[in-house]
């Protein structure tokens, strides 16, 4: 019998892997911190303590970052370097922009660890609506098994080596998400939504070459591909989060109506720092940042951004 | 030198030497050699198998010795050419048998030639002696005395620091891969005869084939276990057989010396960019002899190599600025084979204590993670984890060459920390990086090669540089305590008069000809920009950290700190 595919976190990005995993014929166990019942109708197996993990080969890691670093480490305890660990966050730590699976690989003693991401959206994935996906990870069989984990006719799962890549295009995409959200709510027509997607996958761009990420993987899945369900109205919680606070809505309300954790204000901040440090230009990422601490209103903004020299593309 | 029998120089074998049980592994190696070269000649074979890839690794071979023998005038080489032309000719006739047989006869011609000797009588006299003539060109008057007396003051002048004991006994366990930073020629003989000093088995290494050009160093390096590396084959085959061979020679439990930088560092700097080349054969020898059930753990031991001096520094900086790091691989010519360089080198270290300091540093398994004193691999937690869960699926080890790859890449970057923390600060390197940073505040905004232009153009007084070097050390101090770089004794002991002006004195001793800085009515002058930017190289990564609170230091340390990465 083949070993289970795990899943730590029970928020609905984790349930929905669990459920399409089982919908692959998997055994799946799901980890929460709190206690919780399984959805009606599925065989995931769900419990509270991490060393039930252990017997799963592949570990999905669908956890908010700011959790990130402290259940790395307490999942730490109960893995070692056969366990295979795919993470699905679209957040980054710190101003340096570490990356979700450098922290796994340097917290955990696993070294097999990749990203998942693209235009994967919770409702859509827990469904079954056909989608793609894709898996960065250096090592083969982590792609192998990510695809055999919740790949299939409705899912079409792509892999690449530029893991870095995968995750700052993931994180950044969220970014433009957010604004795109923001955007929609106050009435932009497609052809500023058009400017705002493109410069912000180039600003995404530029900081992920800077990272080490390659830039043809900005331009697939993992960044346009991304992208482009984002505009098409996925109903992605990010975008649902922009345009909760383009209605004035506070941070926390903003968050409930989104209805997952989205990594904004904190991730724009971020970003923003590793710009000056790294001597680059991230005005997008910067325009929110000021727009979440309410340094900026979402007009002035908008005329800030458009002001800005237009330079050779 | 062109003159010289490129044939090994060997002992007669009137007395071979029978090792006893207690001599390292290495004593063995001889008796080995030829099953060490069938067995990578298999691999090879097992590789190219399929008859169109046999096909092109020998068009390839063909091609790229032909290129290379067309170029050499001399009588062998053009026997040799006539050779690969009658492969190249006949390549596309030959049967598959044919194929396969040529093919096995050049890689076993390839294998031997790469093929190492150990001779523990060799090994035996340089141990003895090496130390004593190395101490004597330091100090000539006292020759006989030297010679005579073995050890000496090179103890004194060749320091060595970090885990030794640990490192000792996990190699009794395990294969240790050293893998040490590459600054000069110097480094293996330094490095040979500190493992010898520490008890620490002696170890098979790779050295290119220029330096068996040298009469003396080629006896040496043929006689005690190094294999040869000739950079200018470019045949495909040539390196896969140097990866096999090493894989094998790891396999089997030798310690092996790799220099992961490939040459040595052209701008001072400490490597950042490490592809391992052949050191990440490690990660297959693990993964090899676990799918074969032999439980041998493999151990990455980092080493940096600081000198107060380096022999051909000029040399170097100036191949690096002139190449900008396209580096030439081959330099026959510089001051490592002209000896009264030597003597002069060995000669200006009086009074900075220690020339040369060897710090090891905490050994790894090939996955990156600690290990304890026993030499069992530490989960981030602290808990032992077993090895084999890294390259086994589902409890079965295997080999996946696309697997380690992903391994060995990341043991690049575990490396190049390690060598970042492990770096020990001379005296020379911390006077150079504050004079360098002064012409940097005082050249704002101007590309490299611009400010090199400044020759004695910056003057600091005497009394204003020493504050300075006072404070940057004591930056520096702080950053040794927490654990993110080393200083040598000398550096963290004496007053910053005594380093300034012991730093002063080697550097008018040895690079005579082209002084560093001068000294002129109370202030020091930067002479020679081109070396202080050589040695506060190795300073870089740490620029910004070391850096007064002033604006304009801290804008001269951001301008450093994105100086060119490239080593």
């Amino acid at each position: 019998m083949s070993p289970p595919v795990a899943v730590v976190g029970g928020g609905s990005f984790g349930r929905s892997l669990a459920r399409a995993a089982c919908r692959t014929g998997q055994r799946v166990i799901l980890w929460s911190r709190q206690e919780r019942r399984p959805d009606a109708g599925e065989s995931v197996t769900t419990t509270t303590r991490l060393p039930d993990l252990a017997e799963a080969e592949l570990v999905f890691f669908a956890v908010p970052s700011p959790h990130v670093a402290g259940l790395a480490d307490e999942l730490g305890h109960s893995l070692d370097g056969s366990h295979l660990l795919v993470h699905v966050s679209r957040g980054l730590l710190g101003a340096e922009l570490a990356t979700v699976s450098e922290v796994l690989g340097s917290r955990t003693p696993c070294r097999r660890v990749g990203a998942l991401a693209g235009p994967l959206v919770a409702k859509n994935l827990a469904d079954g609506h056909p989608g793609g996906a894709i898996i960065g990870s250096a090592f083969p069989e982590v792609i192998e098994a990510v695809s055999d984990a919740i790949g299939g006719t409705s899912l079409r799962v792509y892999g690449t080596d530029d893991v870095v890549g995968v995750e700052i295009a993931s994180a950044l995409v969220g970014l433009v998400g957010l604004a795109l959200g923001y955007a929609l709510r106050l009435g932009m027509g497609p052809g500023t939504l058009a400017v705002l997607a493109t410069r912000g996958l180039a600003e995404a761009t530029r900081v992920g070459e800077v990272r080490g990420g390659l830039a043809r993987t900005f331009a697939g899945l993992a960044g346009a591909g991304d992208l482009i369900a984002a505009v098409a109205g996925d109903g992605r919680p990010e975008v649902e989060f922009g345009r909760a606070l383009a209605e004035g809505l506070d941070l926390r309300a903003a968050a409930e109506r989104a209805g997952a954790y989205v990594e904004g204000a904190a991730l724009a901040a971020q970003v923003a720092a590793f710009g000056r440090l790294a001597g680059i230009e991230v005005p997008l990422s910067v325009g929110i940042a000021k727009l979440m601490s309410g340094e900026l209103s979402a007009e002035q903004l908008a005329e800030a951004l458009m002001a800005r020299p237009a330079k050779r593309e | 030198m062109k003159l010289l029998p490129t044939r090994p120089l060997r002992l007669p074998r009137l007395r071979t030497y029978v090792p006893r049980p207690e001599d390292p592994k290495i004593f063995w190696f001889n008796s080995e050699r030829a099953d060490i070269v069938d067995e990578v000649v298999r691999r090879i074979m097992e590789r190219y198998d399929a008859e169109e890839s046999a096909e092109l690794a020998l068009n390839d071979a063909a091609y790229h010795e032909i290129l290379r023998l067309e170029a050499d005038k001399s009588e062998g080489a053009r026997r040799k050419l006539d050779y690969w032309r009658g492969i190249l000719r006949r390549v596309g006739r030959m049967s598959v048998e044919g194929k396969h047989e040529t093919l096995r006869e050049v890689s076993h011609a390839m294998a031997k030639d790469v093929a190492g000797n150990f001779d523990p009588r060799v090994y035996h006299f340089a141990s003895r002696f090496l130390p004593g003539m190395l101490t004597a060109a330091m100090n000539p008057s006292n020759i006989l005395q030297h010679v005579v007396g073995g050890g000496g003051r090179l103890d004194g002048l060749v320091a060595s620091e970090g885990p030794i004991d640990k490192i000792r006994h996990i190699s009794r366990r395990g294969t240790v891969v050293l893998v040490p930073t590459h600054s000069s020629n110097l480094d293996s003989i330094a490095l040979g005869w500190v493992l010898f000093r520490e008890g620490l088995s002696p170890m098979v290494y790779g050295a290119g084939k220029n330096l068996f050009t040298n009469p003396i160093i080629s006896f040496f390096m043929h006689n005690l276990g190094a294999y040869r590396v000739d950079r200018r084959v470019k045949a495909a085959i040539y390196k896969e057989i140097l990866k096999a061979y090493s894989c094998v020679v790891l396999e089997r439990g030798y310690h092996s010396l790799f220099f992961p930088g490939g040459t040595r560092s052209r701008s001072g700097a400490i490597e950042s960019h490490l592809k391992l080349g052949l050191a990440g054969t490690g990660v297959e020898a693990f993964a090899r002899n676990r799918a074969r059930g032999i439980d041998r753990p493999v151990y990455f031991v980092p080493a940096t190599i600081n000198y107060a001096l380096v022999l051909e520094a000029e040399t170097l900086i100036e191949d690096y600025l002139k190449e900008e790091g396209r580096a030439r691989y081959i330099i026959e010519d510089d001051e490592f084979s002209r000896i009264e360089r030597w003597v002069s080198f060995f000669n200006k270290f009086r009074g900075l204590e220690s020339v040369c300091v060897i710090r090891f540093g905490e050994p790894f398994d090939p996955f990156g993670n600690h290990v304890d004193e026993q030499g069992n691999s530490l989960a981030p937690d602290g808990r032992m984890i077993d090895p084999a869960t890294y390259v086994s699926r589902r409890g079965t080890p295997s080999v996946d060459a696309r697997r380690d790859a992903a391994y060995t890449r990341a043991l690049g970057k575990v490396l190049a920390e390690a060598y970042q923390r492990e770096t020990v600060v001379m005296p020379t390197q911390l006077v150079a990086h504050v004079m360098f940073r002064r012409l940097v505040r005082a050249t704002p905004g101007l590309d490299l090669f611009a400010r090199l232009r400044h020759r004695g153009d910056i003057a600091v007084p005497y009394e204003e540089l020493t504050a300075e070097l006072g404070q940057t050390r004591d930056r520096l101090l702080q950053l040794e305590a927490a654990g993110k770089v080393h200083v040598s004794n000398f550096v963290r002991r004496q007053p910053p008069g005594n380093i300034l002006d012991g730093v002063l004195a080697t550097w008018a001793g040895y690079h005579s000809a082209r002084q560093v800085v001068r000294v002129q009515s109370g202030s020091i002058l930067a002479e020679d920009p081109n070396l202080l930017l050589f040695y506060q190289n190795r300073l870089r990564p740490f620029a910004i950290a070391i850096a007064g609170d002033d604006e304009a230091d801290q804008i001269a340390a951001r301008e450093i700190a994105g100086m060119e990465q490239r080593a």
